[in-house]
């Protein structure tokens, strides 16, 4: 069924995946290389030791509740708001779609910034909310809220293109034997984006978890309460802890080859099917 | 027999596989999730959110908090917990004027205090009721140099000479940043030099300054990691490096430089009237011999002469109030100065 | 009656889909709706499913109005171009969906669409992916689905689109087997007609939204009523002759005009149809007795040799000015063509050179259905513009006539803003008139319309009336110049709204009229109208007048019953304006038609202050007709 692409003669020449490799050793893989090197040298115990301070702990549990809370709420709304601009056709769809995926754009700290002047103690609807006691900033729930905007267009971006592609035609197929719009979206949309949903969400969680730069703003950085894994990082970086920022660092850049090499499977085995 | 065949269908590498990723991710959310169950959730502790300037953060978290916590457990008997943050002092003070729910803040100047009230954040001089009218310690200024002092850095003076690299932290975000500009011009002005001289001597260091931090423990971490000849920064870090024999710079006294002074803050609107008495209690322990011993230890000079006999005298030193005070040496110093004619006119 | 559409219309936007469609769908038939693409069918199609809702109409199946329910509870299977298989699924799943949103058992469920996919021929495969069938094994696979929970409708959307031809016309003759064998009523949209012939029991064939024609496959192919079919199904010949008392007048030749189907009016052009393979050609005369019809003498000028067949195109110079709807007249063309199929066989290939004289037989012809009256909405931009274009556009619905919306610019940048205004109509005036083309022209207004006048054959123009100072004024100038020069009836109205049930046929006084009846028994018959014949005497009338306008009378009336008119005569005494007026009155007449003699002497006056005095005096519409005997 599948045509086996007729094998191309391998060019001897090796010269440019020589280039390729000069460029790209220094450029990506030995910064990365340079971590797990460092994490080596001080040794084990203490790699664990700097592992199992409190604050490490603190940070690296809370920014994966982050993250997968991440992924939860945007997979949810990533994939309404790619359903709704990909099936319906109404007047500002164009310009809806434009601001959907302007997080990509906007540098992370201009979003941090933004949600201070909006929900701080002196933005716009903060003012309002913090006398009432309502103050997301520099509480969980902020850097929730940052998360979720940085990270908003990774979900659509993933889904809108499946549902783009998938013809009105099975959903209509699906009414016309007698589904309702929840059968049809539930047993003929949702397994047709089963793909788009994985990696989209896999895109999300691994964006989560790197956040830094509308993190710092809107977390306050503090130990214990707010504090990430990348801000725990910088934080201890800045303060000489070299140890701990990096094994902090080796956890995190394993956590994302590990995300990454199952996007990557997920793909080709999809992309067999 | 429906059920069997179903069961011979299933592809048992796809349902390894599965399985097991299903589990890995499981593990994952039960890691991330497991401080946040309601098991664990048995009585939080009551908090005191402290942020702290920058080369704050080893004494406060090693030393002056369980110092406290040890204190507080046997007056009172209840447990406390610390929320801390540590940045430079001019980050800290934004973020208190943003709104971060700091209740005391250490700041590396009174400037940063100044900044509070114009930002009604606190009340004009709120800091001048606390003991040595807020100010918790001093350090002067030193200068680090590699090993054995290869480039012969022994003054302010041998900084501006061609050749050298200075690591400084950035003024607009550190204190320290701004100690060290009184320091580069006051020392000159204080060994009988005159203003031009004086100004001189500072643009001349800046023109050698090849790496600025955020920090003034940022602009450590930068030097430790190889940038540049020499560091202009707190004595207290070198000084407690080299108790820990960790350090592996020489530490230059210069013949004059500034002594700073470290300005503690409370800010009332993020206290609930119930926290209010540990706060102070916290507050005033800071001035305690036991607190006060601490951070001699840690290499940071006492309000109180008893505790600082461990010290190298400097020949001429001299603080801020010789200089007229902070808002003028802002103003003639900082200001005029550096930042409207020594960074204007040296394109970095 | 099994599928009921009732004047079924949807608009996209500013677009007319669907427009007014009703049709009947029996029991256990198997419909075609056969159409271009853009002709609405599958909007239809789409509309009886569910999947889009009507904007006006009304949807019957099976005695039950569905026009506003959702498609789950209509109980219609669907079948999709693109065979929208459930990806995720298998075969088995895919067929049995439909019962596992009905909660059917699972016993039951598995047998039901194992017996389905033995039905379409797809037994055994029931655990295959949709990925791993044929094209066409996935169209039955969709087919099995559409059946399984017994819908009472089997709709198909283009199923064999896709497929390459082998294989669609294995599925065509699985289709008909099934569907003869489930007895389900089916509806099938195809742009194929062969694929509409081989598989329908009944075809509908459609145009921009409209459904043109419905029949059997043979009706629609031998017997077309309208131009569309005849040229749509097949390749035809469509010539427009003139009616010519009991004849058909085609150039120089005539043909018998047949007994049966509609019947043109004396002197109404006539549309002939003939197809390629009906005609023969040989180099002699054909013999009186061959029971042919003599077409006249034609030149090869083409001759295309495609295996079994030839087709020849001859050039007839007894044909010429006979207009040609099919085929296209090409340009620099002198005499009309006319195209004739051969079998390659039976006559030596050198006799259909290029340049052979031949003779041409038709062995069979049909006469397509007159069509209405061609209305010109002369739709100037104001207020006598918008009535123009109302009243006309009624007037060529109720003959069942296409219109053209003009109007005239003076300099050639406002042509763009005046299309514009035009398309607004247009939408506006479209569920009433089907056929409506547009035209802006540049120039002065009233050499213009009567350029367009002459130009595109109109038979009435619609000019409309606003009151300036004075009042209504009588005929225009615009109005007087169509009538002398182009001969052409003119529709002259004041009011925008209006009908046409009750026509008043005003003879003249004098000389009995006989294109004022002719004309006016036709609008009658068209718009299914009473008409009254009325003549007025005046005491200046001679005993002589009087008796021939009693024999025009008895003429009028038996001319327009022959038309299929109801009529009535009527002779009232006293002064002619007032008594047409009283009468119009009585009768409740939508509309008067007064005959307008040819400008010559001083007749020309009488029939302008006629015209202008009952102008002036009725809001009515008027219909002037010019006579030239």
């Amino acid at each position: 069924m599948i045509a086996t692409p007729k094998r191309s003669r391998i060019p001897r020449g090796l010269f440019p995946v020589g280039i390729l490799l000069a460029v790209m050793l220094p450029l990506l893989l030995m910064p990365l290389a340079a971590i797990f090197v460092f994490a080596a040298r001080s040794g084990l115990p203490g790699f664990v030791a700097a592992l199992s301070s409190p604050d490490a702990q603190f940070a690296l549990r809370f920014s994966l509740l982050i993250a997968f809370l991440t992924a939860f709420i945007n997979g949810i709304l990533g994939t309404y708001t790619a359903y709704v601009l990909s099936k319906y056709r109404f007047p500002g769809r164009d310009a809806l779609n434009v601001v959907v995926n302007l997080p990509v754009a906007i540098p992370t700290v201009v979003v941090g910034t933004s949600l201070l002047l909006l929900w701080g103690p002196i933005g716009i609807l903060g003012q309002f909310l913090v006398p009432l006691g309502v103050s997301p900033m520099f509480m969980p729930a902020g850097v929730l809220l940052a998360h979720l905007f940085v990270t908003f267009p990774y979900m659509l971006g993933s889904v809108k293109p499946v549902l783009d592609e998938l013809e009105v035609t099975y959903e209509e197929a699906a009414y016309t034997i007698g589904a309702n719009q929840l059968q049809a979206f539930r047993f003929v949309v949702l397994p047709a984006l089963r793909g788009g949903l994985f990696s989209g969400a896999l895109l999300t969680f691994a964006h989560s978890l790197g956040e830094f730069g509308a993190t710092v703003l809107v977390s306050g950085n503090l130990s214990f309460r707010t504090q990430t894994a990348p801000l725990y990082i910088f934080a201890q970086f800045e303060a000489g802890n070299i140890e701990a920022a990096n094994a902090v660092a080796a956890v995190l850049a394993m956590l994302s080859f590990v995300l990454f090499f199952a996007l990557m499977q997920f793909n080709k085995s999809s992309a067999r099917a | 027999m429906h059920l069997r065949e179903r069961i011979s269908q299933i592809n048992w590498f796809v349902f390894t596989s599965r399985a097991a990723l299903g589990l890995i991710v499981g593990a994952l959310v039960f890691y991330a999730v497991e401080p946040w169950l309601p098991w664990n959730n048995t009585a939080r502790p009551r908090t005191v959110i402290v942020y702290g300037f920058s080369i704050l953060g080893e004494v406060m978290t090693k030393g002056i908090f369980p110092a406290f916590q040890q204190e507080w457990q046997t007056r009172s008997g209840e447990h406390i917990e610390f929320i801390v943050s540590f940045a430079g002092s001019g980050t800290i003070t934004n973020q208190i004027v943003l709104g971060v729910p700091a209740q005391v803040g250490i700041l590396s100047t009174e400037l940063d205090a100044k900044r509070l009230v114009q930002q009604n954040v606190l009340r004009a001089d709120a800091w001048k009721t606390l003991p040595h009218n807020g100010t918790l310690n001093y350090t002067p200024f030193v200068i680090l140099t590699r090993k054995n002092n290869p480039k012969q850095i022994h003054d302010f003076s041998d900084l501006t000479r061609d050749g050298i690299g200075i690591v400084h932290a950035d003024p607009r975000t550190s204190g320290g940043a701004l100690w060290g500009i009184l320091a580069e011009y006051g020392s000159a002005k204080q060994l009988g030099a005159s203003d031009a001289e004086a100004e001189k001597q500072l643009a001349g260091i800046w023109h050698n300054v090849v790496a600025q931090a955020s920090s003034a423990r940022g602009a450590r971490t930068q030097f430790e990691n190889g940038f540049g000849d020499a560091l202009i920064t707190y004595e207290q870090e070198a000084v407690y490096d080299l108790k820990r024999g960790k350090l592996n710079d020489e530490i230059i006294y210069p013949r004059s430089t500034i002594e700073s002074e470290h300005t503690v803050v409370i800010v009332d609107r993020n206290i609930a009237p119930a926290d209010r008495e540990l706060v102070n209690a916290f507050v005033a322990f800071l001035w305690s011999d036991t607190a006060q011993k601490i951070f001699a230890e840690y290499g940071f000079r006492s309000v109180d002469a008893k505790w600082n006999t461990d010290f190298v005298p400097i020949e001429k030193p001299f603080r801020v109030s010789d200089m007229g005070g902070w808002d003028q040496a802002k103003r003639e110093i900082v200001d005029a100065l550096w930042k409207n004619k020594i960074t204007a006119a040296s394109p970095q | 009656m099994s599928i009921i559409l009732t004047d079924l219309t949807k608009r996209f936007g500013e677009h007319l889909v669907v427009n007014r469609v009703s049709l009947d769908v029996r029991d256990g038939e198997l419909f075609v709706l056969l159409g271009g693409s853009g002709s609405g069918k599958s909007t239809i199609l789409r509309m009886i499913a569910g999947l889009s809702t009507p904007d006006a109409g009304k949807i019957e199946l099976n005695g039950r109005d569905v026009t506003y329910l959702p498609p789950q509870v209509r109980g219609t299977g669907f079948v999709f171009q693109n065979y929208s298989i459930f990806r995720h699924m298998t075969v088995l799943q895919n067929v049995e969906f439909g019962l596992r949103i009905r909660k059917v058992k699972t016993k039951e469920r598995a047998r039901r669409a194992e017996e389905l996919l033995d039905l379409v021929g797809l037994g055994g495969l029931g655990a295959r992916f949709a990925s791993q069938l044929s094209g066409g094994q996935q169209q039955r696979v969709a087919l099995a689905r559409a059946l399984a929970y017994q819908p009472a409708v089997l709709l198909l959307d283009e199923p064999f689109g896709a497929l390459d031809v082998k294989i669609r016309s294995q599925l065509r003759a699985s289709l008909k087997e099934i569907q003869r064998q489930l007895k389900v009523t089916t509806i099938l949209v195809t742009h194929d007609q062969e694929e509409a012939f081989e598989l329908a029991d009944r075809i509908g064939v459609m145009d921009a939204g409209h459904l043109i024609e419905v029949g059997t496959s043979e009706t629609l192919y031998h017997q077309p009523d309208s131009e569309f079919t005849a040229t749509f199904i097949g390749g035809g010949n469509v010539l427009v002759g003139r009616r010519e008392h009991e004849t058909i007048r085609l150039g120089s030749t005539t043909l018998p005009l047949p007994r049966a189907g509609h019947l043109a009016d004396d002197g109404a052009p006539v549309r002939v149809l003939f197809r390629p393979e009906t005609t023969l050609l040989q180099a002699e005369r054909f013999a009186p007795d061959a029971g042919l019809h003599v077409l006249g003498q034609g030149v090869v000028v083409e001759r295309i040799f495609a295996g079994a067949l030839q087709r020849i195109v001859l050039e007839v110079e007894g044909l010429r000015g006979v207009r040609a709807v099919s085929p296209r007249v090409s340009y620099g063309q002198k005499a009309t063509r006319v195209e004739v199929i051969q079998t390659a066989q039976r006559e030596p290939n050198a006799s259909f050179a290029p340049g052979a004289k031949l003779w041409i037989g038709l062995r069979d012809f049909h006469v397509l259905a007159p069509s209405g009256l061609k209305v010109l909405l002369c739709a100037s931009d104001d207020e006598g513009g918008r009535i123009a274009a109302e009243m006309g556009s009624r007037l060529a619905q109720a003959t069942h006539g296409p219109a053209t919306l003009l109007t005239v610019v003076s300099r050639p940048e406002l042509v763009a803003p005046a299309r514009t205004r035009l398309e607004a109509m247009r939408r506006d005036l479209m569920p009433r008139v089907a056929n409506l083309e547009l035209r802006v022209r540049v120039g002065t207004s009233a050499t213009e319309i009567l350029l367009e006048a002459q130009e595109g054959h109109y038979e009435v123009i619609a000019l409309g009336q606003v009151p300036d100072r004075n009042g209504y004024r009588g005929l225009g100038s615009t109005a007087r110049q169509v009538l002398e020069q182009a001969e052409i009836p003119v529709l002259l109205t004041r009011s925008p709204e209006g009908k046409f049930e009750n026509i008043l046929i005003c003879t003249r006084g004098g000389e009995p009229g006989k294109t004022d009846v002719v004309f006016g028994g036709r609008v009658a018959r068209r718009a299914n109208a009473q008409a009254t014949v009325l003549y007025v005497q005046t005491p200046q009338t001679t005993d002589d007048e009087q008796k021939r306008a009693a024999r025009h009378l008895l003429q009028a009336e038996a001319s327009l019953s022959q038309q299929g008119v109801q009529c009535k005569l009527k002779i009232l005494d006293g002064s002619i304006v007032e008594s047409i007026l009283q009468q119009a009155k009585t009768d409740n007449s939508d509309l008067i038609i007064i005959g307008a003699q040819a400008p010559r002497g001083r007749p020309r006056l009488r029939w302008q202050n006629l015209a202008n005095q009952i102008l002036g005096s009725t809001d009515c519409p008027v219909l002037v007709v010019p006579m030239n005997e």
